[in-house]
């Protein structure tokens, strides 16, 4: 599949995702819910060359941060700065990450998912209580990080598949691209 | 890395940087905008969820729809015989409002709307219903159920809005206490779990459990006074004001159908 129509396909499947886990039931013991997003943006800049992925990665992180946004009174509590950076971050690291392990395994996008998971919502949390104070760090908000984290390494094997399932990979990108030299004749 | 992607780069991160310096109007109109691209997905996802919750229901036996049918008769008998008191004291109410000349403050225009979804956000608590600018909804207007109050609209698209709801921390409301002359600031928690919180409240403050919180209805604020708000589950005091928690008055956890206030009577 070209890049242009994988990138295309990833877009579509942005407003999918987003509906689809504001959709999915909470999980007990504390309602947490299951976050896909960072799902799809570890498969898409894992999948995608450099530079699509980085821009790939600017739309995620504007998804995200209209997803969060909050006007009280004119004032914007989180703007786009935090997640602009975020997942440019990210989708910098797991490109270099996949250049090391030369390959684009579904092992690495679910350890990379819960990563993303973890840190999103640590970041989120702590961006919170640097803006409004207090640092109420007890068993509730454990949850809120762990569980989503864990669902994220649990689902994204399926959700790997799947995609890939949506957008086969041809030589130019994802597996076949990093196949060790020599073996691509 | 040849010249061409140098550039792309460079606008990319151009781009990036003008996205971080964007105003409190700009990211509103970008998010009712996303909003009304979420808005099929969403109501499309909504009806397959329906659909499957109702093949659940269509596969009772026998048995389970005769002890449901047995079930809604004597409730249906119930509710007629509350019916029927319950409509005296709304003559009374009437009468009584109409003396006081209260009733153009406590009655208010009404939109129905079925909620599509709770939003996944860990440390926000909000909701999507099914209805927009196009019915008349715009930003911070109250939303409440036939049981108490829900919480306010945020972002509004065309045919979709977004509640931010009372268990949210950012949420913040006026609030009177059943009975005494308490009043203080009801909002939620950083991770929400269903309770909220009464802050500002007077450290000798003697609340019971099981009173009721009322809306206070600040002047240009976004709440009307006298919604119901929740019950009082808890009260301790701290060293400058007193807290009491509260249990909602509306089932948070399970809203089906709100209603927008978009004005009085």
């Amino acid at each position: 599949m070209k890049t242009g129509l994988l990138f295309i396909l990833l877009l579509i499947l942005l407003p999918c995702v987003v509906a689809l886990q504001d959709l999915l039931p909470s999980l007990p013991p504390a309602q947490e819910r299951i976050l896909l997003l960072p799902l799809l943006f570890c498969f898409g800049v894992m999948v995608l060359p450099l530079l699509p992925a980085l821009l790939y990665a600017l739309i995620v992180a504007v998804v995200q941060g209209l997803i969060l946004l909050q006007v009280e009174a004119g004032q914007v509590e989180l703007g786009l700065v935090g997640p602009v950076v975020f997942y440019f971050g990210w989708a910098i690291f797991l490109q270099m990450a996949n250049d090391t392990t030369r390959a684009m395994r579904w092992e690495i996008h679910a350890i990379a998912s819960a990563m993303v998971t973890l840190s999103l919502l640590t970041g989120e949390f702590l961006i919170l209580c640097a803006k409004r104070g207090g640092f109420p760090l007890d068993a509730t908000v454990l949850l809120r990080i762990g569980v989503p984290s864990a669902a994220a390494l649990l689902i994204a094997p399926f959700f790997y598949l799947l995609l890939r399932s949506l957008a086969p990979l041809d030589s130019r990108l994802g597996l076949a691209k990093l196949k060790p030299p020599g073996l691509e004749a | 890395m040849k010249r061409i992607q140098i550039v792309a780069l460079a606008l990319l991160v151009i781009a990036a940087i003008a996205c971080c310096f964007l105003g409190a109007g700009a990211l509103t109109r970008l998010q009712s905008g996303f909003l009304g691209v979420l808005s099929p997905f969403t109501r499309s996802g909504h009806v397959v969820q329906n659909s499957l919750g109702s093949l659940g229901k269509d596969l009772m036996t026998l048995d389970q729809l005769q002890s449901e049918y047995d079930r809604l008769l004597i409730e249906n008998r119930q509710l007629r015989a509350e019916n029927n008191g319950l409509r005296d004291l709304k003559e009374e109410n009437d009468r009584f409002r109409a003396t006081l000349g209260y009733r153009e403050r406590s009655s208010f225009r009404l939109i129905s709307a079925v909620v599509l979804s709770h939003d996944a956000e860990a440390w926000w608590s909000t909701i999507k219903i099914n209805r927009g600018s196009r019915d008349g909804i715009e930003s911070d207007m109250p939303v409440i159920t036939d049981r108490g109050l829900v919480g306010k609209t945020t972002a509004v698209s065309g045919d979709m809005t977004e509640v931010l709801l009372i268990t949210d921390e950012n949420c913040k409301v006026a609030s009177k206490v059943e009975g005494t002359k308490e009043q203080g600031i009801c909002s939620g928690t950083r991770a929400p779990e269903g309770e909220l919180s009464l802050s500002f409240l007077n450290k000798l403050a003697d609340l019971q459990p099981g009173q009721k919180v009322y809306t206070a209805g600040v002047n240009g604020g976004v709440f009307p006074s006298g919604i119901a708000l929740g019950t009082v589950k808890g009260f301790h005091a701290r060293e400058l004001d007193g807290e009491a928690t509260l249990e909602p008055s509306a089932d948070l956890g399970n809203l089906e159908e709100v209603f927008v206030v978009t004005g009085a009577k």
